[in-house]
């Protein structure tokens, strides 16, 4: 059989054209639009993992007993302090127009005033 | 999974739960206020500390006070109307005007009287450290300070420093 390798001083001519060969590619359509697709999808998958970090969190941290009481009194504390809050406001309003009306009933300048 | 996802959901039950709890009993005595056939006098009882008899002796006070109260406001309301009338007539001020203005005067000095009358019997009726408070209270609230002169010439007064 004849062997199927050439000679290293035979390539010359090969070689020659090969730096003749200009290669001129062509984009494939909407190339650049797919490129700028492509980083916005990249963009985005952080914040599409806060959740499933934030989840493995909760699973990490709350079955622990003492991180459990801690989660429900925090909880149940900001309800109280809001709950007080909120019916303290109330109640001031309410005071505040509960003595309007009894000054209103009174005096009939401050009624013909707050009627205009 | 579920387990974690059961203690936040009890943990956010119990938040809602005590600020509902909280809400409720905290706003109980506004909703007992407003419950009275006159929730402004049940506001005075509350706001003064009256006991019973004070309350009940101040609400007859307040209730023959009622009708000669609306019978001044009927006559300051026909005066205004009155007044109005005139100066959409008038291009000077006429005798008839001044008149009524003088008229006017009269009517709010003769009302001021009588509701300085009034506030002095109320407080009369409560305990003395009550009292002193209601009297100050109301010639804070009502129109005896002339809150609107006063504040008008301060506000000028602060325009022009």
């Amino acid at each position: 059989m004849k062997p199927n390798k050439q000679e290293p001083e035979n390539d010359e001519p090969l070689r020659a054209l090969l730096r003749k060969w200009v290669v001129h590619p062509t984009l494939p359509p909407r190339f650049q639009e797919q490129v700028w697709q492509r980083i916005e999808r990249t963009n985005v998958r952080p914040k599409a993992a806060l959740w499933p970090a934030l989840a493995r969190l909760a699973d990490a941290l709350l079955p622990r007993p003492k991180l459990a009481v801690g989660y429900a009194t925090v909880l149940l504390a900001v309800g109280v302090a809001a709950g007080s809050w909120a019916a303290q406001i109330h109640s001031s309003r309410l005071d505040a127009a509960l003595g309007l009306r009894y000054v209103q009933s009174l005096d009939p300048y401050k009624a013909a005033v707050l009627n205009q | 999974m579920k387990k974690s996802a059961i203690i936040l959901l009890l943990g956010l039950l119990a938040c809602t739960a005590a600020f509902a709890g909280f809400y409720y009993f905290g706003t109980a005595g506004c909703r007992g206020l407003m419950r009275e056939p006159q929730p402004e006098l049940a506001w005075l009882k509350k706001e003064f500390h009256l006991n019973d008899a004070e309350f009940a002796r101040i609400s007859q006070l307040h209730q023959a006070y009622l009708p000669q109260c609306r019978e001044r406001c009927r006559l300051i309301q026909r005066q205004d109307e009155k007044l109005h009338q005139l100066i959409a007539q008038a291009k000077t001020v006429t005798p008839e005007i001044q008149m009524l203005l003088a008229e006017r005067a009269k009517m709010r000095a003769d009302c001021e009287a009588e509701m300085l009358k009034h506030f002095l019997a109320v407080s009369r009726t409560m305990p003395p450290e009550e009292g002193r408070r209601y009297l100050d209270w109301v010639e804070n609230q009502t129109s005896l300070r002339g809150q609107a002169m006063e504040q008008r010439h301060r506000t000028a007064e602060e325009h022009h420093m």
